[in-house]
């Protein structure tokens, strides 16, 4: 028991920690790293309160797409490091202060409501014959099923979102439509037409060098 | 013994951060989308230490959804912030003045 | 789980409204652009006919299918007329305004579609979490479509802003509904009252918990003093979708407010009332006396929606003893009142020239006669002036304020009205005895002429004869 209290404790402190950095780290970099930080901490803890499937899919999908579109936002954005972080320290004893209070109130609440109760190790959600994510799978598609459906439009529509909002077509850039390329017909590209011929026909050994009419 | 409580008051901890990263940030938009999603993280751990106390994987599943939902939400929030550097070639807080009010 | 004939006519118009959007999605890539009228009148055409699917499917008692996810009552599928009716008269006063803006593409009609499916996927929450994810799809596609005028500066601020601030929102309200999670056990909302009736105040967790999801609503309906986003958002996102925003929105967020509020802590909502008194103080206060400054149109528009939420919360302050049918009419009504007169000042914008100001509106009785006729209903509706709709809403609410023993609020939320009047009927004055300083173009074209004045005089006729809406209303409420 010592070990798992100790390590709550250590992915706790990690993770608070990360978190501050989050938001007073100066360059925003840093930033999106320390919250890459408080993500695996975070993953941590769910691994301790039983919750396996959601410890790694926070790692794959949250980490691992999320955080790192952001870098990449982050990256193609131009941003000018000079004028940042001028202000913070004005509002920083009055923010401490609020947020001092509300953990205070929080806290007081929450470990009067929530004692009791044991948090962390045997995963016993899972029982000991279905895992978690063999659980969780189970009532996804059977009791959630409305629920997932309409999760599967919220991610349609931010698909539909970023297309619809950053993509433009140059209207300089020429570009090959190969399916057209394919559909060309020989009657749209090539005409034949028939002409009678001008002036004498041409002959060799006179060395003439400029064109007399011919096939055009 | 980590009860509930400790998870709660954590979670309580990273929603204060959050907020407050909210309310004292002025340099940088980016920081606000990351403050968001330090409070969506308190949320997650919310619902899964009621899920293991309760022995329900109701909680699990709604944090199913929210890391589907945030996933959404930050390349919505994103697009929309390049869009915005786009006209305005910055993102700092202040420079979101043009609409007075 | 079950899914049979019975569920799947529940959901009947969810499915319409989601399979013609993923469908559009494909037909739309084969039209050419001078085409692009074909799926804009597909959408309208879905949204009319999973209104009359709403309304026809109407179920007797209330009750909940598919694993407690969707909840099928009479409520629902009120609201959801109204949503699905606001959001197709958004579509046709903004057809033309959308094709000047360059945002008359096949996308911003399935996002239309999206946030309609997430705002009855609202008015039919059952549990916590179709709460959440209906919200979450209306708000992202709202977001979006604000920055799809995507050159505009203000549009992409209002965007910027309106992300913001609504996510923040979101996360405070889902703070909240874990705790309640947490305090009741389930994510049901039926077992939520169950256990709020049991446990009520005692509960810590529970408490808590409303108070972050009020918090959280709050936000969403713009109610001071978490309403910093309304001016600017309003202002800024292009008129088309300025017309969702204000109407078939604020009427989505309700849904929540009396899923969540009412239908999952109802047995709390005495504790509520002191809170929401003061709410519908501040919001009085600061929407109609900022309004008065506003010389924007969009804006000062606006400010009255907060000052209208304002009036909602003294009806829903009143509701525990007096029935939720006044904050029920007063909202249908505000969507009526709202939509119609965002959808003129849509209309009346034009290419060099958009109308943004009051001084734009002077002169119009001379210009535009119809058009200023309408607008004077809209204004005095808004006002609360009889004989219109508006007035009608306001006498019901005050009415329930009365019967609750909030006198007070009554009389604040009377003089209000009174010094509200002020700038609605600073239009009026602009339209009918200034000179007209500018020509606005035509305004729309002829469906959408015809739609905001059936939906304007609709407007007036319902404050004539109110019947058939407080006959509605008590329809709806019959239950809660």
């Amino acid at each position: 028991m010592a070990v798992t209290q100790a390590i709550f404790y250590l992915f706790a402190t990690v993770l608070v920690v990360a978190a501050l950095m989050v938001i007073t780290a100066r360059n925003p970099v840093h930033s999106v790293l320390f919250l890459v930080l408080s993500f695996v901490n975070g993953a941590g803890l769910f691994l301790l309160a039983g919750a396996e499937f959601l410890a790694f899919t926070l790692i794959l999908v949250y980490v691992g797409a999320v955080m790192v579109l952001f870098l990449f936002v982050l990256m193609m954005l131009d941003i000018n490091l000079q004028r940042m972080r001028e202000g913070f320290l004005n509002y920083l004893p009055l923010g401490a202060v609020i947020a001092f209070v509300l953990v205070v109130e929080m806290g007081a609440m929450l470990a009067a409501g929530g004692s009791g109760a044991v948090v962390g190790g045997d995963g016993a959600l899972g029982g000991t014959e279905a895992g978690n994510t063999t659980l969780l799978g189970r009532v996804l598609y059977d009791t959630y099923l409305l629920p997932f459906e309409v999760a599967a439009l919220v991610l349609l529509v931010a698909l539909v979102a970023a297309i619809a909002l950053t993509l433009r077509h140059r209207p300089d850039v020429k570009k090959q439509d190969p399916g057209q390329q394919v559909r060309v017909r020989r009657e749209d590209r090539v005409r034949l037409v028939d002409m009678p011929t001008e002036g004498a026909p041409y002959a060799p050994d006179t060395g003439a060098t400029g064109s007399k009419g011919g096939e055009g | 013994m980590i009860s509930l409580g400790h998870y709660l008051v954590l979670g309580a901890i990273l929603f204060a951060i959050g907020v407050m990263g909210i309310f004292l940030n002025r340099k940088n938009v980016i920081t606000l989308l990351m403050a968001i999603e330090l409070i969506l993280l308190a949320v997650n751990l919310n619902f899964v230490a009621f899920s293991q106390h309760l022995d329900s994987l109701a909680g699990q599943v709604f944090v199913f959804f929210i890391l589907t939902v945030a996933a959404a939400e930050a390349a919505v929030g994103l697009a929309i912030l390049v869009l915005f550097f786009r006209n305005r070639r910055s993102i700092d807080v202040d420079d979101i003045n043009y609409l007075k009010g | 789980m079950t899914f049979g004939t019975p569920e799947m006519l529940a959901v009947l118009p969810e499915l319409v409204v989601m399979g013609m959007a993923l469908g559009l999605l494909v037909l739309d890539l084969y039209l050419r652009p001078d085409q692009r009228g074909i799926t804009f009148a597909l959408a309208v055409a879905t949204l009319a006919v999973a209104a009359v699917l709403a309304a026809v499917l109407v179920p007797g008692e209330a009750r909940t299918l598919l694993n407690g996810q969707f909840l099928h009552d009479r409520l629902g599928a009120v609201l959801k007329v109204f949503l699905l009716g606001g959001t197709a008269l958004a579509l046709i006063y903004g057809r033309r305004p959308l094709q000047r803006l360059a945002m008359y593409r096949g996308e911003l009609f399935i996002l239309m579609l999206l946030a309609s499916a997430g705002m009855m996927l609202m008015a039919s929450a059952g549990t916590l979490l179709m709460a959440y994810l209906g919200l979450e799809l209306m708000s992202l596609s709202l977001y979006t479509m604000i920055a799809m005028d995507r050159d505009s500066i203000p549009a992409t601020e209002g965007a910027v802003k309106y992300f913001l601030l609504g996510s923040l929102a979101s996360g405070i309200l889902l703070y909240g509904l874990s705790l309640v999670f947490g305090a009741s056990g389930s994510l049901a909302l039926d077992e939520i009252a169950a256990h709020a009736a049991r446990a009520g105040v005692s509960d810590p967790l529970l408490v808590l918990g409303g108070v972050f999801v009020a918090i959280g609503l709050a936000f969403k309906l713009g109610a001071v003093p978490f309403h910093m986003w309304i001016p600017d958002v309003y202002h800024g996102s292009p008129s088309p979708v300025t017309v969702v925003l204000a109407s078939t929105s604020k009427l989505a967020a309700f849904a929540l407010l009396m899923r969540l509020l009412v239908g999952g802590l109802g047995p709390m909502a005495e504790q509520w009332q002191v809170i929401a008194g003061a709410l519908a103080v501040l919001s009085l206060v600061v929407g109609n006396v900022v309004a008065i400054a506003q010389t924007a149109i969009k804006r000062m528009l606006a400010y009255s929606a907060i000052a209208h939420v304002g009036f909602l919360l003294i009806g829903l302050a009143s509701a525990p003893t007096s029935g939720y049918m006044a904050p029920v009419l007063y909202m249908l009504l505000y969507t009526l009142m709202g939509a119609a007169a965002f959808g003129i000042v849509s209309m009346l914008d034009r290419d060099e020239a958009p109308a943004r100001t009051i001084d734009d509106f002077a002169g119009l009785s001379r210009t535009h006669p119809w058009t200023a006729f309408l607008m004077l209903i809209l204004m005095f509706a808004l006002a609360g002036v009889p004989p219109t709709g508006g007035f009608m809403a306001k006498l019901y609410v005050f009415q329930a304020a009365v019967e609750a023993d909030l006198v007070w609020l009554a009389v604040f939320g009377v003089l209000m009205a009174v010094i509200g009047a002020f700038y609605y009927l600073r239009v009026v004055k602009a339209m009918y005895f200034d000179p007209p300083e500018r020509t606005l173009g035509p305004v729309g074209d002829r469906v959408a002429q015809g739609a905001v004045s059936v939906n304007a005089l609709a407007v007036l006729g319902l404050g004539i004869l109110p019947g058939p809406l407080v006959e509605l209303s008590l329809f709806a409420v019959a239950g809660i």
